[in-house]
């Protein structure tokens, strides 16, 4: 007798052991954590040097984002940058300073800058400026290196400049590539307009600068009670400059950029480094791209290349009161408020701000992290997941008072009442963001295994003032786990820790290779997130235990 | 062939399965192969495949149509708005939606010339050769000068007085011109300006549609009636003007001042005129609401002077009596005040108001009296930029109509 076999089910089974070999094929010939993990540095292994300049127009960059708005649906994917200890390994992109390491508030202080500012003597100017709406020019200094020079706006004295030096050195701190930028005085008359010098009127045609160009930039520049003005100069970046790019996709042309953007953490966490500094203005022109060589290859380097529309205020003066609070179009609002008549009123409406020309519209009573908005819909802040943020408001934390304070006293402001606005409210902000984020998902960090097999860890949010320990300790949930299978087998019954050292259940395996998985949860906390256990993996090495995965959320 | 059921083609399942099994044999062997490929030994080592891989790929950035068109409307209406754009304007109220198109091109650094051209849903034409030198002089300067020529083909005109009959005629008006002006802005907030040009006007009866001006009316009941007089035409004015922007405001104030010559080649219909305007945006909650007002005089300053009907201080549609045809009161004096309460859907590009006008006209200056005022209620959503109002859609309704409005500009 044959056996009859319908073939739409024999398709079916082969089908189904297909997608079943396919889908599983990592686990047949991979591991879930390599020899290497945690990887501490993003390669970049090819060739970029053919990566050409692009120019991304500010209409273009604001209409996709207002009205297109990529990555606008939420998909929960986890960052495609991290390292499996759920950090961000360095990379042209990000270095990691605060909250990694130690860092001084000398160094804080420092930040980029690498030397000292524009030579002095005659400066050349060898074009004005052409990005942004603050007044400015491109200068050679006495010894011909490459400065991009902004002034204060008429009637707004450091504003603007002060905004962009401590902006600057709160996001060196954060880990970004940042440019070089120092405070000047320039007086007219040490300036000369450079034969090479061009300048592109509203007709469009380029020709040779002349003295009243430059004249027309010094009448929009906050003059000086002397004559001089205060600006910022930033050195020029080395490599050959491409344009900036965008908070989604990847650069086609850049054979690294396989992380799309709005999947990497360090351009997620910018929500979180935004709120804190009401770093609104989220467009590519804001960014710079530039070819580097690096062992011999050319590699593209990623800046945030102007932080300065940061706190309360613009390049021509204090903010918009709605900005940190609204796109600049959000289609339902414009709805509800035309057939409200204006109504609701929303917290921008009634939020109180000091009289402060030099910081401007930046308050902490009002403020909320969770509701704070760029002026756009930012691909990478919508696709930001609970655990970016608690990597992000770890960093806010790390900044101390103290060091806070510091920082500010960099933009040199010249009234004392000034630097203290801009600090208290950082602080109070500070505080604001580690509540929020540090507290919506487990918040333990810091784990070590002992030889011994004691479980240690800190609590971050407690750490940071925001979280009181939960009233019935930790729990921890102990297993063995195969990393050629993901296959995980418990090592006995949960053990409990009032403090944040838990002992195992039973021995742990000894053989060097051997893995452990816990989940760590806290009972009894405020916050029901810190009863979502974080899985941390281990390794044995023969050293002892080394911590080689963490997973806060899947 | 795969058949749908064991009993349809029994005898060829067997040669299927095998063919089947051999193809999916191969999909499970090549993701095998696949999965064997792709397999690293290090973090790093997976990374650099898939950085490998992106560079048998890489290609220059190639925006696609969307951005490429953005870009364009960037560089041609925002950047530098030079070769040939498009136009929504008027060519003279009442002559309803208008399109229309332009071609710029710059002769100096600033200064440009700008030809354009308008087409209204009732004929009304304009054509107009521009020069346009804003900001020599360190900014503090504008300097235009343009000739024209317009053809309102219908307008209306109902008599003078504010209790003139519903009923109305129709004329046609063609206007050549040509003139300059200079502005000067000692301060930033204060505007001093002054013209001069050469008004060429030719009248005729309107539309059959209509009766014709002659038939309705008389020279004494419209004066200038079947006279197409030439002008030369003066002004001078002074502002003081803390207004963002004149074309969109939500803070600020204008107090103007007017004077006209208008000196007929014959020197049969010479007058002086005098317009007066006061207005102010009072920004309530941070601009989320605007309570605007404005009053607006229009005087003609020698009760001896014949004004031809057409030249006539008026009230109607526009931005006057919005719930009025357009022209629909006619004297030598004209009032007018409006208020509108505006609250913002989107502060960056769109308004919504509810206003309302009153306005009257009279032979005498001291005839104008508030208690002969007509009146009229309206709502409105205008788009605008932080400087311009483009397009502004009304709707109002008088005491004989409801009418809508589009127009290019702000209400006041």
């Amino acid at each position: 007798m044959v056996a009859v076999v319908r073939p739409s089910f024999a398709i079916v089974v082969c089908m189904i052991a297909a997608i079943t070999v396919t889908s599983t094929a990592p686990s047949i010939n991979g591991r879930r954590f390599f020899d290497d993990d945690p990887i501490a540095r993003e390669p970049d292994s090819q060739d970029a040097s053919g990566a050409a300049e692009w120019e991304i127009e500010l209409l273009v960059d604001l209409s996709i984002n207002l009205f297109a708005t990529p990555g606008r649906n939420t998909t929960n994917v986890r960052a495609g940058n991290i390292n499996t200890i759920d950090e961000v390994p360095d990379s042209n992109w990000f270095t990691n300073r605060i909250g990694s390491r130690q860092i001084t508030i000398d160094e804080a202080v420092r930040g980029p800058l690498q030397a000292n500012g524009p030579a002095p003597g005659r400066w050349q100017v060898v074009a004005t400026k052409k990005a942004g709406f603050a007044p400015g020019f491109t200068m050679r200094d006495a010894d011909g290196e490459l400065w991009f020079v902004s002034f204060d706006s008429a009637g707004y004295p450091e504003a603007a400049t002060a905004a962009i030096l401590v902006a600057n050195k709160i996001f060196w701190a954060l880990g970004y590539w940042q440019v070089e930028n120092h405070l000047v005085t320039i007086r007219r008359d040490q300036v000369d307009i450079a034969s090479s010098a061009t300048f592109k009127p509203p007709s469009g045609k380029t020709r040779p600068m002349a003295r009243g160009d430059l004249n027309d930039v010094f009448a929009r520049a906050h003059r000086s009670a002397d004559g001089s003005y205060r600006a910022v100069a930033a050195r020029g970046l080395p490599g050959r400059i491409i344009g900036g790019f965008r908070y989604y996709g990847t650069r086609p042309d850049d054979p690294n950029d396989i992380v799309p953007h709005e999947h990497r953490r360090e351009l997620r966490a910018l929500k979180v480094f935004g709120a804190w500094t009401n770093l609104v203005d989220m467009k590519a022109g804001n960014t710079l791209d530039t070819v580097i060589t690096e062992n011999g290859r050319g590699i593209v380097r990623h800046y945030l290349q102007d932080v300065g529309s940061t706190f309360g205020t613009g390049a021509n003066g204090p903010r918009d009161y709605d900005e940190g609070w609204e796109y600049l179009v959000e289609l339902d609002l414009v709805r509800q408020r035309f057939f409200q008549f204006g109504f609701p009123i929303k917290p921008w409406q009634t939020a109180k701000y000091a009289d402060n020309h030099a910081v401007g519209r930046f308050e902490a009573d009002a403020f909320d992290p969770a509701t704070w908005k760029p002026r756009v819909p930012t691909a990478a802040f919508i696709q930001a997941r609970a655990d970016d943020n608690f990597w992000a408001a770890r960093r806010v934390a790390a900044f101390s008072d103290e060091m806070i304070r510091a920082i500010v006293q960099t933009g040199r402001y010249s009234l004392p009442d000034d630097a203290r606005l801009l600090t208290d409210v950082l602080v109070a902000r500070r505080q604001k963001i580690a509540k929020h984020y540090l507290n919506a998902i487990n918040p333990l960090v810091d784990f070590t295994l002992s030889p011994n097999g004691y479980l240690r860890f800190r609590n971050a949010a407690i750490d940071a003032g925001v979280g009181t320990p939960p009233v019935e300790g930790y729990r921890a949930t102990w297993s063995t786990f195969d990393n050629a299978t993901d296959a995980v087998a418990s090592l006995g019954p949960a053990t409990f820790g009032a403090n944040m050292e838990i002992a195992p259940p039973a021995p742990l395996p000894s053989a060097p290779g051997a893995f452990v998985r816990i989940a760590i949860a806290a009972l009894g906390a405020e916050h029901a997130a810190w009863g979502e256990p974080v899985e941390v993996y281990f390794k044995r090495t023969d050293s002892g235990w080394r911590l080689i995965g963490v997973e806060r959320l899947r | 062939v795969i058949a749908s059921g064991p009993s349809a083609h029994p005898v060829h399942d067997g040669p299927v399965i095998a063919r089947l099994c051999l193809i999916c044999a191969t999909i499970i062997a090549f993701a095998m192969s696949a999965g064997a490929a792709i397999a690293q030994e290090t973090r790093e080592q997976t990374i650099v495949a898939q950085q490998r891989e992106k560079a048998t790929q890489v290609k220059p950035y190639e925006p696609n149509k969307a951005e490429r068109l953005l870009a364009q409307l960037q560089d041609t209406l925002v950047v530098a708005p030079k070769g040939f754009y498009p136009m929504f304007g008027s060519v003279y109220s009442g002559g309803g939606f208008t399109l229309g198109a332009g071609y710029r091109q710059y002769l100096g650094d600033r200064v440009n010339w700008n030809i354009s051209g308008l087409y209204s849903a009732k004929n009304y034409k304009l054509i107009e050769l521009a020069l346009h030198s804003p900001r020599p002089l360190s900014g503090h300067v504008d300097f235009n000068v343009a000739a024209g020529w317009r053809d309102a083909t219908a307008v209306n005109f109902h008599g003078l007085g504010i209790d003139s009959p519903e009923d109305q005629s129709l004329y046609r008006m063609q206007q050549g011109y040509v003139g300059g002006d200079i502005s000067v802005r000692p301060r930033h907030w204060t505007i001093l300006r002054t013209g001069l040009g050469y008004e060429a006007f030719t009248l005729s009866n309107g539309p059959h549609s209509h009766p014709a001006m002659n038939e309705l009316f008389t020279s004494e009941t419209a004066p200038g009636l079947g006279e197409s007089p030439d002008y030369l035409h003066a002004f001078v004015s002074a502002a003081i003007d803390t207004r963002p922007a004149p074309d969109y405001a939500r803070r600020g104030s204008l107090v103007e001042i007017v004077y006209h010559q208008y000196a007929d080649r014959d020197d049969t219909y010479s007058f002086d005129r005098v317009d007066a305007e006061v207005i102010q945006h009072v920004p309530i909650l941070r601009e989320s609401w605007v309570l605007s007002f404005r009053g607006r005089l229009q005087a003609t300053l020698d009760d001896n002077d014949v004004v031809p009907y057409f030249l006539m201080p008026s009230l109607g549609s526009g931005s006057t009596l919005r719930g009025y045809h357009s022209w629909r009161f006619r004297d030598r004096h004209s009032l007018l005040f409006t208020a509108e309460w505006r609250w913002m859907p989107s502060r960056l590009a769109m308004d919504a108001a509810i206003f309302y006008d009153a306005g009257t006209v009279a032979d005498r200056l001291h005839s104008l009296s508030i208690a002969d005022m007509k009146g009229d209620i309206g709502f409105g959503v205008r788009f605008h930029s932080p400087v311009l109002t483009p397009l502004r859609i009304e709707i109002a309704k008088g005491s004989e109509a409801l009418k809508v409005v589009f127009a290019a500009s702000a209400a006041f």
